[in-house]
């Protein structure tokens, strides 16, 4: 059976036009998605059962202790954490939020180690951003800057940016411009029109320089910003000035160096010096599937997108504070739920060996690098393969996954819910 | 030789992502791209081993050149062996510096760790069945 119209859980771009082909319980091919589209379907890699940690080594456990042990070991804790969430649907996280309000928990998400510096940066200066529509039809001039997205976002290029034709650019290759900032020649350099290769840790500089020009103020600076030459920014700005309708994506290169949110900070208020001249808008590229889904679903319940300590028994949010990898690097929680990520592989491993020295419990398909951390592992549904529901674009824009095939796992929503049930017995009791 | 660790997502990692006890993914996490000019200095080919060593720990990865990358600079794609070497420090962000560790470079001779090495050496227990 052919499945038409499916939507990609891997990364942020949630690519909706997927062609499945699924015997029986197995996806066997998939047409129009990326490499990690296809790896991410036909992957299988599952956990067969719930496994709990001994003295010895492992033993599998029933779906019913498990639930009971995790609800225990939640209980028991002062000062618990629950981290991951991007990898599931917009469901399984708001029961997430609903555990951390019950039992005074700090719940944060993966942002924190790929975007958290972006939202940073937007709730102090705001957001000029726009749906990838908008830029699809719009936009003449492309800037990716610290970010690669041939490899990290296979299709963004040929959905939205450099090789999709659009309402109002009906010839994608000769209509629009592609600028390509990073410190490395990436693949996606490669095919740009236009390359600031920057020094390490240069990017604050290169955008106050680009601000000064489009301000018309370039002629204080020196010749060269960060190993670019002045002339080179001085063309930039003009294409960017010139441009009808221009859409600047970022990643990480701006959020992990030196500087982290301030990077982005500087980036949003370019964006703000070129709507002085044209249309021009600002977004990130948005890693995991539903990452944002998760800021959205955090967001509407407590009214903070990541990082939410409940400890006091209202919200409370606190970068620095209140995230994941400084409050497992300060040893300061004594129990962890993780859910439908993979600290062990993406923390540092002096916070990722604090999983290891307390209770944690992992729900995720997969068997994963804090497999080995973990005290419980409790296999369930992946979103968009086995289990439909809610995720939302880079973009903001939600949208549905499907369920492609029946399997026997449960659905992380209803591991959750029951574990929240069984919390309320505990504490009723 | 001192260098400036970057560390990031490419499509070999991302295919493996899911199967973090495989070869493919070990092979694709457990690299460290140089400049060639950088290999030469270092007197070593591509395919030899480098330990890095940073203020957080060290770590044995094969080298691979790379055009792409500055002298000074080597990047290790995400995931155990990068965050092996990536101080756990956040300034006050919630964010490592996951682009900008300093790292000395050094070529050895030890072999490479697997991910379930790598995860025991911090307290874990491999689950291989």
């Amino acid at each position: 059976m052919i499945i038409k119209d499916v939507v990609c859980p891997f990364c942020g771009c949630l690519c909706d036009d997927l062609d499945v082909e699924v015997d029986g319980q197995k996806i066997i091919k998939v047409q129009n998605g990326c490499t990690l589209a296809e790896a991410t379907l036909t992957g299988n890699n599952r956990l067969p059962a719930p496994i709990r940690r001994t003295a010895n080594g492992w033993e599998e456990i029933s779906y019913d202790d498990a639930i009971r042990e995790t609800a225990d070991i939640l209980c028991a804790a002062d000062r618990p954490l629950l981290y991951g969430w991007s990898s599931t649907h917009g469901e399984a996280q708001s029961i997430g939020v609903h555990i951390a309000e019950l039992i005074g928990a700090v719940i944060d998400n993966t942002s924190v180690v790929c975007h958290g510096p972006s939202i940073l940066a937007i709730q102090e200066v705001g957001h000029p951003g726009c749906t990838l529509g908008q830029v699809k039809n719009r936009a003449d001039v492309i800037v990716y800057w610290g970010c690669n997205p041939t490899e990290a976002h296979p299709r963004h290029m040929s959905r939205y940016t450099t090789f999709a034709t659009g309402f109002f650019v009906p010839e994608a290759q000769k209509d629009r411009t592609v600028i390509v900032v990073d410190t490395r020649r990436t693949e996606s350099a490669e095919i740009a029109d236009e390359f600031i290769r920057i020094e390490r840790g240069g990017d604050y500089e290169v955008l106050s320089a680009l601000r000064a020009i489009v301000r018309g103020k370039g002629s204080i600076l020196p010749r060269e910003i960060a190993g670019v030459a002045r002339e080179q920014l001085f063309r930039v700005a003009e294409i960017c000035m010139k441009a009808k309708f221009g859409a600047i994506f970022f990643g990480l290169g701006l959020t992990m160096s030196n500087g982290k949110y301030k990077n982005v900070r500087n980036a949003i208020e370019l964006t703000d010096e070129l709507n002085r001249h044209t249309k021009f808008t600002i977004s990130p590229l948005r890693g995991h599937g539903n990452v944002y889904g998760s800021n959205e679903v955090f967001t509407w319940i407590t009214g903070y997108p990541y990082a939410v300590d409940f400890a006091r028994g209202i919200a409370f949010y606190n970068p620095g504070e209140t995230t994941a990898v400084d409050i497992l690097r300060w040893g300061e929680c004594d129990a962890a739920l993780i859910v439908a990520s993979d600290p062990g592989a993406h923390f540092p491993h002096a916070a990722a060996a604090h999983l290891a020295k307390i209770p944690t419990i992992l729900i995720d398909p997969h068997r994963t690098a804090t497999t080995p951390l973990c005290r419980l592992q409790i296999p369930c549904t992946m979103a968009g393969i086995d289990a439909e529901g809610t995720a939302y674009r880079m973009d903001g824009v939600p949208i549905r996954y499907k369920k492609l095939i029946e399997s026997l796992y449960p659905d992380d929503a209803d591991l959750l819910r029951r574990i929240h049930d069984r919390i309320r017995e505990v504490q009723g009791a | 030789m001192r260098a400036v660790l970057n560390t990031g997502r490419n499509i070999s990692q991302g295919i493996a992502v899911e199967h973090k006890g495989s070869p493919a993914y070990q092979a694709a996490v457990s690299v460290c791209h140089m400049n060639p000019v950088d290999l030469m200095e270092l007197g070593i080919d591509e395919g030899e081993h480098v330990t890095l060593t940073s203020r957080a720990g060290s770590v044995v990865l094969t080298t691979r050149a790379a055009e792409s990358m500055n002298r000074g600079e080597v990047f290790v794609p995400l995931g155990p062996y990068a965050n092996h070497i990536i101080s756990a420090e956040t300034h006050a962000t919630g964010m490592p510096d996951f682009k900008a560790e300093p790292v000395d470079v050094v070529p050895t001779d030890e072999s490479v760790r697997t991910v379930w090495e790598l995860m025991e050496s911090i307290g874990g227990v491999r689950y291989d069945h």
